[in-house]
């Protein structure tokens, strides 16, 4: 489903590497854990492969398009929830959604259809038709969410989405994750949460100054280790 | 206590116009421009202050000869006041409610009355900037004509250090009782617009008058000012009963060697000094019960119970990105100022400007365009297309994404969606300005169907060209990084490239109708060609920025 070939970015004018080399093969219905510590190289990673960063080097594959060559097929596959939810401050909510249905150009039913499911998950009905200006970090987060769900992407990539969402919110995106490889799509997350990687992840990669140390799943990454209890350990070891 | 006073004024005066975000202004490259734009549009202003001031010198002698000298003076500090007062009512709105730094100020162990005493302080040296240059001319005239001696010169400058202190304590008390009691706290947007709009009639009322009157002195002659100082001489009378303190200032300044002198001047800063103390005292009660809510964006209160189903639209991806375009445009008080309403307001200035102007103008102009109705309608399609530029949708609709435009990135949408959807919102914006530009017209010359038709259609045509070109400069480079959406339209270079590169062009066309209309071809064939060059340019523009935009979208960082 995702296939990165010899992935590399430097920034600084070649000076510093920030994703160097990185190869990846993920398949339908998995739900890939992406680890590493502040600055690895995770959201570099994530940011070529859906559009926003360009690779000096390598291929990346989505359903074997290249992402670089025919942009427009590779994204109408993905959705991607950034870091930080920086979006139009100045429309209403249900005006985003709207917006982002049409750009996926997702018809008018089916539309409504998911926009009640989310919307009722996610406990922003209420606040939907209010202008997104007026919404909290974790309301704005929930509504990138949302917006990214609505066209049932082939892959679901997100970059720390855990981070600014309450209990409750976080749970059901974990089921909504859980489903959704259920169906046989898939789920590529970043995260500096040791917990959330162990729990919700089929495999693994911890990546350190731009390169995978470790790829597997968790049984996988315990028998590499010296220390093979939890991932902590395993991650810390490997780090350092 | 008072120490923390002081650095928290210091802070506030260097934060203002401090020598550090000067420094930092002038190694920046984009703001050096800036500054010097801003420095070329104030001298440019000089011509008119000195003619201004060449004009007061009259009407001092007006006055002498009525043997009224002390209203020349009240003339000045009643005009001082009040521009202090209405520039107050906006300075203290944004610097007591608006600003930045509330966030941090808000929750340090500060008093109300020290918060608002520092920002009083900064405000203050805004009202020198505003006030010198209206009250010294009168002052240094009257001092200088009439060789005042020394006493009169320490009066004036007593009287000018405290000059804004009582206008601008009552708007602080006006602002602050409005922001306490009324429910308009949280439609800040709102507020900036008014406020624009109300200094905009203000600047426009005075150049208005500033320009009748330079007009009416030269056709009246000497005479003109004597009847101005007797007309004016009931006006600032009454206004002077309004408002004392201007009386007083004046009385004091007038009568500077008697005891009279000493008690005016007493009693001006004894106000000035009470009125302060005063909107301290209430800014303890005041000041932040009208904050409160004042930082947040307003929500409509209650939640509205929303149907998804009533609110679910479907729309082509061009349309949508339109209508996205459209409705921040006009949301956001910075691009509704910089856009609409400034094709809305030209055009009106325009019309008010030449009706000023007499009724010799307006009748020569009726004799030019008298059965030739097709130079209105070739100028009005030269002003709409220069409005094509000028409303800066176009140069600015990327940068307008700001921190945004990763959606704009990640999502699957086709140049050509990008580029309709744009060109959509600034025809919008472009079709107000012809509504507005072919009433104004109308307003002063005969207009027929042909006018209305040409300047319609081949308007529009020129705007969508002007459009791309705004485009074109600004995916090449998008100004991105911004939290204030002023830097994205007010401060952004793109607009003024792309206003020079569209001057020219439209230049070039206007140079080569202005030939073929003299040398007597015919009128629809000009047209013709207008269109055709319209046309081409559109394509060729569309062709380039397709390609543009798919390359910068891929390499932005």
């Amino acid at each position: 489903m995702l296939k990165l070939q010899n992935l590399s970015k430097t920034y600084s004018k070649g000076t510093v590497k920030a994703v160097d080399s990185v190869n990846l093969d993920i398949a339908p219905g998995e739900i890939f854990g992406f680890l590493g510590p502040y600055g690895a190289g995770k959201t570099t990673t994530i940011k070529m492969i859906v559009g926003l960063l360009k690779p000096d080097s390598g291929r990346v594959f989505i359903n074997g398009i290249n992402v670089w060559k025919n942009p427009i097929e590779a994204k109408s596959q993905i959705s991607y929830v950034p870091d930080s939810p920086e979006i139009y401050d100045k429309l209403k909510g249900i005006e985003y959604l709207n917006f982002i249905a049409d750009m996926y150009e997702i018809p008018k039913d089916i539309r409504q259809e998911r926009m009640e499911k989310y919307l009722e998950i996610f406990n922003l009905k209420n606040a939907v038709g209010d202008i997104i200006g007026s919404y909290s970090h974790g309301m704005k987060q929930k509504l990138v969410l949302i917006s990214a769900l609505l066209h049932e992407p082939n892959l679901f990539i997100l970059d720390e989405p855990m981070v600014g969402l309450d209990p409750k919110s976080s749970f059901q995106l974990k089921e909504i994750m859980r489903e959704r490889c259920d169906e046989g799509k898939t789920v590529f997350f970043s995260t500096h949460v040791l917990e959330v990687a162990e729990k919700l992840s089929d495999r693994i990669a911890i990546i350190n100054k731009g390169r995978i140390i470790a790829l597997g799943t968790m049984d996988e990454l315990r028998s590499h280790a010296e220390e093979r209890e939890s991932l902590e350990k395993i991650f810390l070891e490997l780090t350092e | 206590m008072m120490k923390k006073i002081i650095s928290l004024i210091k802070t506030d005066l260097n934060i203002t116009y401090g020598l550090s975000a000067l420094q930092y202004k002038f190694n920046n490259k984009r703001d050096r421009l800036q500054t010097i734009l801003i420095a070329i549009a104030l001298l440019s202003l000089i011509p008119t202050y000195i003619m201004i001031v060449s004009g007061l010198v009259k009407i001092y002698e007006a006055y002498i000869g009525i043997g009224q000298k002390t209203m020349f003076l009240l003339n000045g500090f009643i005009y001082a006041q009040l521009i202090v007062l209405l520039f107050g009512f906006l300075y203290v709105m944004s610097k007591y409610y608006f600003s930045n730094d509330l966030n941090v100020l808000v929750p340090l162990p500060l008093r109300p009355k020290d918060i608002v005493g520092a920002k009083f302080v900064t405000l203050m040296v805004n009202e020198y900037l505003t006030s010198l240059p209206i009250i010294l001319p009168f002052i240094i005239i009257y001092g200088t004509r009439g060789k005042e001696g020394l006493l009169y010169w320490i009066y004036s400058f007593i009287l000018i250090i405290f000059l804004p202190i009582i206008p601008l304590a009552l708007a602080s008390i006006i602002v602050m009782l409005f922001m306490k009691y009324t429910n308009i706290k949280g439609r800040k947007d709102l507020l900036r617009v008014v406020g624009y709009i109300i200094l905009l009639i203000a600047l426009l009322g005075f150049q208005f008058k500033i320009q009748s009157i330079a007009q009416q002195s030269v056709l009246k002659g000497e005479d003109f000012f004597l009847e101005m100082a007797q007309d004016s001489n009931v006006l600032v009378r009454k206004l002077g009963l309004v408002f004392p303190p201007s009386l007083w200032a004046a009385l004091s300044l007038g009568n500077y060697s008697s005891v009279g002198g000493v008690f005016n001047l007493l009693l001006f800063v004894g106000t000035s000094i009470a009125v302060f103390w005063i909107m301290i005292q209430l800014s303890e009660k005041l000041f932040f019960e009208g904050l409160i809510g004042g930082l947040e964006v307003a929500t409509t209160g209650k939640h509205k119970k929303v149907k998804i189903e009533d609110l679910s639209r479907s729309s082509l991806p061009f349309l949508s990105i339109g209508l996205k375009e459209i409705k921040i445009l006009l949301r956001t008080p910075v691009y509704l100022l910089n856009s609409v309403l400034g094709v809305l307001i030209l055009p009106l200035v325009m019309v008010i400007s030449t009706t000023m102007n007499g009724k010799e103008v307006l009748g020569a102009l009726s004799m030019l365009t008298e059965g030739n109705s097709h130079i209105v309608s070739l100028v009005g399609i030269g002003i709409i297309t220069m409005f094509g530029v000028m409303n800066c949708v176009g140069c600015t609709t990327f940068s307008r994404e700001g921190k945004s435009f990763w959606i704009q990135r990640v999502m699957p949408i086709k140049a050509r969606d990008q580029i309709f959807g744009r060109i959509l919102s600034s025809l919008f914006v472009q079709i107000i300005g012809i509504i507005s530009l072919l009433a104004s017209l109308a307003f002063i010359i005969n207009i027929d169907f042909e006018n209305i038709f040409w300047i319609t259609t081949l308007g529009l045509l020129g705007s969508v060209a002007m459009t791309e070109l705004g485009m074109v400069i600004d995916i090449f480079r998008p100004l991105l990084d911004w939290d204030n959406p002023q830097k994205a339209m007010k401060q952004n270079l793109n607009v003024l490239i792309a206003m020079g590169i569209g001057a020219l062009y439209l230049g070039g066309v206007g140079f080569l109708v202005y030939k073929l209309f003299k040398t007597g071809v015919n009128i629809l064939a000009i047209y013709g060609i207008m269109g055709l060059i319209y046309i081409i340019s559109s394509y060729g523009l569309y062709i380039l920025l397709k390609n543009l935009i798919i390359r910068q979208f891929s390499i932005l960082e």
